[in-house]
């Protein structure tokens, strides 16, 4: 090729950057800092913080919501289909697995999987709807399925408890909410490597073809209907384990919590977080979990004045705040969270720290004439 | 054997007659080129071969096999991989991506393992690196092979696109311009990479292709669309010299300066 080299290929990654001492011990103090801020808040032996047993089932929540968000990216994020009803998806999972825990009397390692297997179920008859459907009126179908789940299908009194509510028992060993918080905390590493591995394997890469262009993907000689129900019993396992985990932290769930708000919330933490974005998802997730509940509002002492002064209730502030991100996301900074941790990110990872890693760029793709 | 046989081939829209009674064939390690002016159809055609378009009568025929209701991924598993009028890659991806896209059939593990992480996953995915930056090697790729394709100029990404085909191991290859946006020295070079691989891979190539230069020199048997029907078949030399030829490029159809020029050289 005689054709001059486009100016990406100039400034290649330079192969002779070396990590020195220092700066491995930097990234090793700054990796130490982060574990110990996972692992070691919450429970109160080796936290400074004074976190009750109210704010540590909190925390777990927050575990879930990085794994809701994880399942709704596989969505959003890898096949570009949005889903208004993903709360339907993650109550499924937890009225299942409640129902498996204290109505057939079996253990809760068993109800995760059966849950994860409704989720599959569930996602993969909306994945059928989906071939036909598409955008806006996928949306629709799926906003529509959420709103029936809460007000009828949670409402059945015989195998949901009705709106009493049904309980869910912790498993044997973590009945204590700090315990709790550590499984949660294994459950998000679980699903973070089967995400890792899908987007590595041939599936990942067959639904980032079709997402941007089926046609090309199926001269590729991939299955579009095949992988397209794939990425939704994918999305439906994750959905499906949040839920479980979801039903047991709280110990009773009742059907009003799956509301559309919750779906809401979702979607903003997703596309917020920055989708296709591993650790944004979870950092959105993270945060809209706190601004959900209304943890954060506390923590930074404005209940006062959300609650006296605007008379907003707490809980309210991420459907305020969480429009405002999601307008800066689409509009200034299409990686979300994501984006804006790559520098830190890439740093951490041996690489020279670039002010500008993981910007975005998606170029718009027009239909490829075939 | 012929590898593939379209028999009196139509395939309407509402009132437009896009192809009508067409019938070609390619043979084994055959290079057939398709030429004709902008909408004759030659495009059309490929998508039937492929199975985008289901045609309204007629049959394609692959290896003996009637493929004419097959659906696409299918087709390609069978050996047909094609190429697209305006890139077919996925471009928001680096070129080594693609080509471990494209070999998405030759894959070992199955769906589920390759979540889970079983390690001949690992294993399966090392080897499916090594085949693409050989695929790239001989592309004269390889230092491109991190790039995205998007970030690429327009003559690399259609050298790019070839070698995601071949990746997907084909049979026989149907290139839609592949020598758009070239100038004649690398559609020169372009024409003895063709060459080239239909040596190295035993392939059977169909090509469409307004620089007529490049396919009178590469192919083995012509044929001319216009408006949808085959105006001229025969080796190079027969259909050049066809006074209708002539006529379709430079009468009827308002063509494109450049392509002008190209034409009178070659009639």
């Amino acid at each position: 090729m005689t054709k001059e080299l486009p100016a990406v290929l100039l400034e290649e990654e330079d192969e002779q950057f070396r990590v020195s001492p220092g700066g491995w011990l930097g990234r090793g103090v700054v990796w130490a800092l982060l574990a110990w801020l996972v692992l070691a808040v919450p429970s109160n032996f080796l936290s400074p913080f004074e976190i009750g047993v109210t704010d540590i089932n909190g925390f777990s929540h927050a575990a879930i919501f990085a794994i809701v968000g994880l399942s709704l990216n596989v969505l959003i994020g890898y096949t570009g289909q949005i889903s208004f009803g993903h709360q339907a998806f993650v109550g499924l999972g937890a009225f299942v697995s409640a129902y498996v825990v204290t109505d057939l009397g079996w253990e809760f390692w068993l109800a995760v999987p059966i849950a994860a297997g409704f989720g599959a179920i569930q996602a993969g008859v909306l994945g059928l709807i989906s071939l036909r459907l598409t955008g806006l009126y996928f949306a629709v179908v799926t906003l529509a399925y959420g709103m029936f789940a809460q007000e009828s299908l949670f409402g059945i009194a015989a195998i949901t408890g009705g709106e009493a509510g049904k309980a869910a028992p912790r498993p044997i060993g973590f009945e204590s909410g700090y315990a709790y918080y550590y499984l949660c905390l294994a459950f998000v590493v679980l699903v973070l490597w089967l995400d890792w591995r899908l987007m590595k394997t041939k599936s990942g890469r067959a639904m980032q073809a079709l997402r941007e262009n089926p046609r090309v993907a199926s001269s590729y000689g991939i299955n579009v209907k095949a992988f397209t129900l794939l990425a939704f019993a994918v999305s439906g396992v994750f959905a499906g384990i949040a839920g479980s985990l979801l039903a047991h932290a709280d110990e009773v769930i009742v059907p009003v919590e799956f509301n559309f708000q919750l779906a809401l919330l979702f979607v903003l933490m997703t596309v917020v977080g920055g989708l296709r974005n591993r650790a944004g998802v979870v950092l959105g997730s993270v945060f809209f979990a706190f601004l959900g509940s209304g943890k954060l509002v506390e923590w930074f002492g404005l209940v006062g004045f959300v609650e006296g002064v605007i008379g907003l209730p707490k809980e309210f502030v991420a459907l305020v705040i969480g429009p405002i991100l999601l307008l800066l996301t689409l509009t200034a900074f299409p990686g979300g969270i994501g984006q804006q941790i790559a520098p830190v990110k890439m740093w951490l990872l041996g690489h020279r720290f670039d002010m500008h890693a993981g910007e975005v760029n998606e170029v718009e793709v027009t239909d490829v004439r075939a | 054997m012929s590898v593939l046989e379209i028999s009196r081939l139509s395939i309407h829209f509402g009132g437009v007659k896009a192809l009508q009674n067409v019938s070609l064939r390619a043979g084994e390690w055959e290079i057939v080129g398709i030429i004709g002016p902008n909408g004759a159809g030659k495009t059309t055609l490929f998508n039937c071969i492929t199975g985008f378009y289901a045609p309204t009568k007629g049959k394609v025929r692959y290896r003996d096999r009637n493929i004419t209701r097959m659906r696409v991924h299918e087709r390609t598993a069978l050996g047909i991989g094609r190429t697209f009028q305006n890139v077919g890659l996925v471009k928001n991806t680096t070129v080594l991506e693609n080509l471990l896209t494209a070999q998405h059939l030759q894959i070992g593990y199955d769906p589920v393992a390759g979540i889970m992480g079983s390690p001949a996953s690992f294993e399966e995915e090392r080897r499916l690196t090594e085949r693409a930056h050989q695929i790239l090697g001989l592309m004269d790729l390889e230092e491109i092979a991190k790039v995205r394709v998007a970030d690429l100029p327009y003559g690399m990404q259609k050298r790019a696109e070839i070698a995601a085909v071949l990746a997907t191991d084909p049979d026989l290859m149907l290139l839609d311009e592949p020598g758009s946006g070239m100038g004649p020295e690398e559609a020169h070079e372009l024409g003895d990479t063709l060459l080239k691989l239909r040596e190295e891979f035993g392939l059977t190539i169909v090509l469409i292709d307004h620089h007529v230069p490049l396919v009178t020199r590469v192919s083995d048997y012509m044929y001319c669309l216009n408006f949808g029907e085959v105006l001229a078949e025969g080796t190079p030399d027969v259909v050049r010299a066809h006074p209708e030829v002539a006529r379709a490029y430079l009468g009827e159809e308002p063509a494109e300066p450049d392509d002008d020029t190209r034409v009178q050289e070659a009639v």
